[in-house]
């Protein structure tokens, strides 16, 4: 439900309530206040009410104890000026990169090989999903046990293959190879899910009618399935990079944002300036700043939704 | 907001239908062994979690492939147990709040027509797309003055504020697709607009519930960022913390993280096994934004 179906007209629920209607009308609206004031209690006091705070904590230079002075733009002036914030900014866009088109090709190649006949077809689509169930923080452990130390499960099969023996969590490009893989590795079952949804929407007897004038296997999926499914593949890229941008754990539980920052994401980056600096000004000044290009990039791909929207 | 309610909707209604597959059939083995590699790949990191949980450590004296010795282990000499009630404590009470206040949300944002409900639709919006750090720091700040950091109501708290949003959206998105004419009957005949909530909308709304308590027992089961932040000692870590905390030794006891590991990861994997049917997109989906 959009914004603009939801504020079409001016009328009450009590549309059955006949006899007593002026009477009605008057208590149906009490009763919907009554109804969501729990809500918009609660957004005031844990969302608004914080987003409000860190707005004004923004513009200071206090720490958690202390409220600091009035610094006007310096925090976001020192965020703009420092190398480490472009260094995390850059990492978090190749990581969103990473992490939305791999987990998105994996996802497709996936639920199209899922759509054919298969045996045992349903066991795989519910065991592919386990990586996107089990806790990132199991996961990530799981992670850490294999690539850790040189000897390692993962190193030494490297090292039996004669691929050498490279250190995945030490090594800056390695590290951040890892963690771009480790998400993909997440993140590729949401996306098999929305696209065999996607897939399943798309009619049958469009792809014979195009088999019988004669077009090929590939014919068919650039010109059938990629624009029927172009609508939830551009909601899916929206909700992934959500999900990569604001993702810490599966960052920070492998590396920490190291070796030397290599894998510090904005994010990340944010949560060390304000927990292990204790620079609060500056810190939610970095999230402000991450957020505000989010809702950019989100916008922009959401026109395109509305563009590709063919239903 | 659309974009969530809509998924909520597709994979509801579309994921369980199937469809007649090509018909060739030459490759069908080739694609099951490519399928199967694919699986097992994919499940490694799984696999080994339960492979170092169940295998015999270097002190044990049994002699049988597969024990329970860490379990036995990890309940006994950590506090274990203390986390796994801590995480199903402060689950448990997230999911309850938030589906009381969620629940009468969705159904004004549902039913109601008027500017200022499509107004807190989007303010609710504006919530989700904040990054839970920013409100993180306030309340922080808040809480230390309250004495809820290091505290499970505080974390509880936390959890409820950042689930909320999407919660609602999943109950007005299900709510959407109860026909309001089952209402207006109930009008008629003399209910007020509470007793057609209650009695009509919620009573229908069991798979809504279902699946925003899936969604919000993912939040606040799942959530790690938020409790680094808020709690220190020992005796109040949920589980997440307490995997962690094996790390902190100097030499990592493997088979005692995934013992708890397994712990942890058991309550969603049954969640989802169980009731998969209600495992929406948009519900998982939420869950990992809400981090």
């Amino acid at each position: 439900m959009t914004a603009d179906t939801l504020g079409d007209q001016d009328q009450t629920t009590a549309r059955g309530g006949t006899g007593r209607r002026p009477r009605r009308r008057g208590s149906a609206k009490l009763t919907l206040l009554i109804l969501v004031a729990p809500s918009v209690l609660m957004l005031l006091l844990i969302n608004a009410y914080p987003f409000v705070y860190a707005v004004f904590q923004s513009v200071r230079n206090g720490s958690l104890i202390r409220s600091g002075s009035f610094v006007g733009l310096a925090n976001y002036v020192d965020t703009l000026t420092s190398p480490a914030f472009w260094h995390a900014a850059w990492f978090t866009v190749v990581f969103t990169l990473v992490g939305v088109f791999g987990s998105w090709i994996v996802g497709l190649g996936l639920a199209l090989l899922l759509r054919t006949r298969l045996p045992a077809r349903n066991a795989f689509k519910v065991l592919l999903l386990l990586p996107w169930v089990v806790p990132v923080v199991v996961s990530a452990t799981s992670m850490n046990y294999l690539v850790n130390t040189p000897t390692s499960p993962v190193p030494e099969v490297f090292r039996a293959l004669g691929l050498g023996s490279p250190l995945f969590l030490a090594d800056p490009t390695w590290a951040k190879i890892t963690v771009c893989i480790f998400k993909v590795w997440i993140s590729f079952p949401f996306m098999m899910m929305m696209m065999s949804a996607a897939l399943s929407s798309v009619d049958e007897t469009v792809y014979e009618a195009a088999r019988i004038d004669g077009a090929s296997g590939w014919q068919q999926f650039t010109s059938i399935t990629v624009p029927m499914i172009s609508r939830s593949t551009y909601i899916s890229w929206i909700l992934m990079t959500i999900f990569c941008v604001n993702d810490f754990p599966t960052i920070y539980l492998l590396t920490g944002g190291g070796p030397v920052d290599s894998t510090t994401s904005l994010l990340v980056l944010a949560y060390r300036t304000v927990f292990q600096n204790f620079q609060v000004g500056q810190g939610v000044a970095i999230a402000f700043m991450m957020t505000l290009t989010l809702v950019f990039v989100s916008v922009l791909l959401y026109r395109q939704i509305r563009k590709a929207a063919i239903h | 907001m659309t974009v969530l309610r809509e998924n909520v909707v597709a994979a509801r209604t579309t994921d369980t239908r199937r469809r007649p597959a090509p018909k060739r059939t030459a490759g069908k083995w080739l694609r099951f062994a490519l399928m199967l590699v694919i699986t097992v790949v994919a499940l490694i990191p799984v696999g080994v979690v339960v492979l170092l949980a169940v295998r015999p450590g270097a002190s044990s004296t049994t002699a049988a492939p597969f024990t329970f010795e860490n379990f036995v282990h990890v309940f006994q000499a950590t506090n274990t147990l203390v986390w796994l009630g801590n995480s199903l404590m402060v689950t448990l009470a997230t999911v309850v709040v938030s589906i009381v206040v969620a629940a009468p949300a969705g159904y004004v944002l549902s039913r109601g027509r008027s500017k200022a409900v499509s107004g807190y639709s989007l303010l609710l919006f504006v919530v989700q797309s904040l990054p839970v750090i920013t409100s993180v720091i306030p309340l922080f700040i808040l809480f230390a003055k309250l004495g809820l950091v290091d505290s499970l109501t505080g974390l509880g708290i936390v959890y409820v504020g950042a689930s909320m949003s999407v919660a609602t959206w999943m109950m007005a998105a299900y709510m959407d697709s109860i026909p309001r004419s089952l209402e207006e009957a109930a009008w008629i005949d003399g209910a007020s607009v509470f007793g057609g909530f209650v009695r009509i909308v919620l009573r229908n709304s069991l798979p809504g519930v279902l699946s925003t308590a899936i969604f919000t027992f993912l939040v606040s089961w799942n959530d790690y960022l938020v409790a680094i932040v808020f709690i220190r000692s020992d005796d109040e870590f949920t589980l997440p913390l307490g995997v962690q905390s094996f790390f902190q030794q100097n030499i990592i006891d493997w088979g005692s993280v995934m013992a708890v590991a397994v712990v942890m990861m058991l309550p969603p994997v049954i969640v989802f096994a169980t009731l998969n049917r209600f495992f929406s997109v948009g519900g998982i989906g939420g869950a990992l934004a809400g981090q």
